[in-house]
């Protein structure tokens, strides 16, 4: 995954950019001694706030990381590291968990947010309670505590849960009829266990279905989600209860072929499924490390006025202003939306499962 | 940058202020720059107005000489007070509505429908065109049997009664709230010919509520509590995992909006409130705020709501919506009405502070010139913008692009699908390019049509 971030990032950094009209002169030439770990200025906060918070700008950029190719804005790749204020960061796997529950971070670029939060919290040494609310027991609250958290914090106790074959019966009787006996997806709603590979390599390709074995990154969702909203029309249903929603878990996560230890060994009908198993096998979801924290913006661009180059004109990067894409048409010629629905090529939906 | 909220009103550019002039000016000879432009104005040797050469452009119209008649307002009553004790718009806007597509979801309970935004005015949306979208249907809740809690990693869990609430400290801040499926159907080319269906996932509106600090800190949240993981109580149990640098930084819990109590389809009575982040953050119907100490990996923040790029891997905690602009006058809702003078608008937001220029092309993006706003510049809200446009009655392409505080420029649309691919879903947020057919003696109808590059 880091490749990725890699690849996006050198990517986009390098396309347009012309000057700026900032000076920051002064600045880029810190002292080995005013950068942490000798690659980004130190007093990186103070850089951006005098540039009023112009973060993206090239000479902020380059008073922070300095100015050659290794360390310049052209060399962002080389940055990727969570103290770094342009790395956007990834910070996987720091809590110990047992298996790396991700964590993100505002960037520290984003220096306003930090001091504000410094603000109204961290250096607010003087707040004290109002009193306006009632103190309420953490006992009170068994019922609407309803969170799994992707270290399995808020699962119900080992013995809690059902076979498989029994799991499997809860889903066929109460999931079934929408997402398919075997989690293959029905009228329309989203598919559970379907394997698409989520690589595409032609931006016609269709969008992959993101179901729970080819995307989910964490089993521990599964849980929190169906018992949280699930019969979509009955949902938290007292009548399922922990043990039906673990049994259902372990069947959807059967369906998926996900493994339950290293050797490769799947879920049989007879296996007992409680949340001892579930967090076994949390840690098998395959597509767990494919996940990166967002680190927009990667698209530095420079405001062009006029002539711009032929990147940021129509035409796809050829400066072509009338080669460009319509709607598709309807056979009568007017353009229309949803042609391939309302010709009835795809089903209902699913063209666009992500929402 | 996130705390002053009106730091400049309606700034204009030199660029801008000269091309408003330029029609006042045209044919004077006496023009050298902006700098000419007061002196010209007031000089006593006949540079004043002149009513004459002001209707020049009138010359040689047809007259109406009918006489107008009255119509059926002056000659009766209309009706008295009280007749609608909650005011409705005319009859005649029925149109405005906010719109769905039902082929988006499998059914209305979790679903979206769209803000008529090529229909809005200023920066404020009414609350019954607020743009709206469910994960579990809309629930009627009783404030009186509605409670907040705040517990897990806090010295004291409270619980919180609406009146408990508005005894708070308040604050009212205008904020745009955007879906960051906003735009989703056009990654991969065009489908919508109207900005409703391209950008109507959102809304700007003023909320009225508590800052979520206060609350945290009332609770006595413990350093270790490094995460927000606000719930509601809705059929969904909407919930996300919120860092607590966002939530201490500008975060608030709302209880109103444009002057009223929430509507039921954003959150009544209650709705977390976190600017220019995706909208699925903002929970509504809040119940329920656990401080944790990692986040809970929540279905809306792993299966949904994270972006799939082409090689398979996929962005996640995605936040913070990035700049981005649409025009909305001339768009492919309207119809050009012959060459001649145009007021292109639209409408700039960023989710990482305020706006700082927006420019347009109209010629696909070769060329731009700086627009100006007409509306207050906030911090995380719509932003109006304006430039006159003299059309030649030529093919024309018009594009938006806008530039945030933080230096981001909006990019153009293939650089963000080579970037990102076209099965991200989430965060479309380039530019988009309407084509103003050309004129051709009206043989075109004045259609004006969405185009990709």
């Amino acid at each position: 995954m880091f490749n990725t971030k890699q690849t996006l990032v050198a990517a986009s950094v390098a396309i347009l950019f012309s000057g700026s009209a900032l000076a920051m002169s002064g600045n880029s030439d810190s002292k080995a001694g005013d950068k942490i770990d000798g690659k980004y200025a130190a007093n990186y906060a103070e850089i951006i706030k005098k540039a009023d918070g112009k973060y993206l700008d090239k000479a902020v950029i380059e008073a922070i990381l300095g100015a050659d190719e290794t360390h310049g804005r052209n060399g962002l790749v080389g940055k990727l590291d969570p103290a770094n204020p342009y790395s956007f960061e990834v910070d996987d796997s720091i809590d110990g968990g047992n298996h790396g529950n991700a964590q993100c971070k505002i960037p520290a670029a984003f220096t306003e947010v930090h001091e504000s939060a410094a603000k109204h919290y961290h250096d607010d040494s003087s707040f004290v309670a109002n009193g306006f609310g009632t103190p309420i027991a953490e006992a009170a609250l068994s019922k609407w505590n309803i969170t799994v958290d992707g270290d399995g914090k808020g699962l119900p106790s080992a013995d809690v849960g059902m076979t498989i074959e029994e799991g499997g019966k809860v889903y066929v009787q109460f999931c079934g009829m929408c997402h398919g006996d075997f989690g293959e997806g029905a009228k329309g709603y989203l598919a559970l266990a379907v394997d698409q590979n989520l690589v595409t390599s032609s931006f016609t390709d269709p969008a992959p279905m993101k179901a729970v074995g080819n995307y989910w990154p964490y089993a521990t969702t599964i849980f929190d989600y169906i018992r949280r909203t699930m019969p979509f029309w009955t949902p938290n249903a007292s009548f399922i209860g922990d043990a039906g929603y673990l049994g259902m878990t372990g069947y959807i996560l059967q369906s998926n072929y996900i493994k339950i230890d290293d050797e490769g060994n799947e879920l049989d009908d007879e296996t007992f499924f409680n949340s001892e198993m579930l967090m076994k096998m949390n840690k098998y979801m395959p597509n767990q490390g494919n996940f990166f924290c967002d680190h927009r913006p990667v698209i530095h661009n420079e405001r062009c006025m006029t002539n711009c180059p032929d990147a940021q004109v129509g035409g796809n990067g050829k400066g072509d202003a009338t080669d460009y894409r319509e709607a598709r048409k309807l056979p009568d010629g007017t353009p229309q939306y949803n042609v391939p629905q309302r010709m009835h090529e795809d089903p209902p939906g699913v063209g666009h499962s992500g929402m | 940058m996130t705390d002053n909220i009106v730091d400049k009103v309606a700034v204009q550019t030199e660029d801008s202020r000269n091309q408003g002039r330029r029609a006042f000016l045209k044919g004077s000879a006496a023009v050298a720059g902006g700098v000419m432009f007061t002196s010209a104005a007031n000089a006593a040797g006949g540079a004043g107005f002149d009513p004459k050469k002001a209707v020049a452009p009138y010359a040689g119209k047809a007259e109406i000489t009918d006489v107008l008649q009255d119509g059926a307002a002056r000659k009766s009553l209309g009706f008295g007070v009280r007749k609608y004790p909650y005011g409705m718009p005319s009859p005649f806007e029925k149109e405005v509505q906010r719109r769905t597509l039902e082929w988006l979801t499998p059914d209305s309970m979790a679903s979206i429908t769209m803000s008529p935004i090529h229909q809005l005015n200023g920066i404020i949306t009414p609350n019954g065109l607020h743009f709206e979208r469910y994960h579990g249907g809309v629930p009627t809740i009783n404030p009186d049997d509605h409670r907040l809690v705040i517990h897990g990693l806090v010295e004291r869990p409270l619980i919180f009664t609406m009146d408990d609430l508005k005894r708070f400290p308040s604050i009212s801040r205008i904020h745009f709230i955007e879906c960051p499926a906003n735009g989703a159907l056009e990654w991969k080319g065009v489908q919508l010919n109207s900005v409703q269906w391209t950008h109507g996932m959102m809304s700007c509106v003023e909320y009225t509520g508590v800052r979520l600090s206060d609350l945290l800190k009332e609770a006595g949240i413990k350093p270790e509590g490094k995460w927000i993981i606000p719930e509601g109580a809705d059929a969904s149990g909407m919930s996300r995992s919120v860092p607590v640098e966002l939530a201490m930084d500008d975060c608030f819990v709302a209880y109103a909006q444009n002057g009223e109590a929430l509507r039921r389809e954003q959150g009544y009575p209650i709705r977390l409130v976190v600017p220019g982040c995706e909208a699925n953050m903002w929970v509504k119907y809040l119940r329920r705020i656990m401080v944790h100490d990692v986040p809970i990996q929540h279905r809306e923040e792993t299966s949904k709501y994270t972006e799939l790029m082409p090689d398979g891997t996929a962005q996640r905690f995605s936040w913070y919506m990035e700049a981005n602009s649409v025009i909305t006058y001339p768009s492919p809702d309207f119809k050009m009405q012959g060459p001649g003078k145009y007021y292109i608008r639209g409408l700039a937001w960023s989710g990482r502070g305020k706006v700082a220029n927006v420019d347009i092309s109209i010629d696909g993006g070769k060329n731009w010139k700086e627009a100006h706003f007409t509306s207050v510049v906030l911090d995380k809200a719509w932003t109006r913008f304006e430039m006159e446009w003299e059309w030649d009655g030529s093919e024309a392409f018009l594009m938006s692009r806008v530039t945030d505080e933080t230096g981001y420029v909006q990019p153009p649309m293939p650089q963000m699908r080579n970037l990102e691919g076209t099965n991200n879903v989430y965060h479309r947020t380039a530019m988009v390019t309407w084509r103003v057919h050309g004129w051709d003696q009206g043989k075109n109808g004045g259609m004006i049509e969405n185009v990709q590059y």
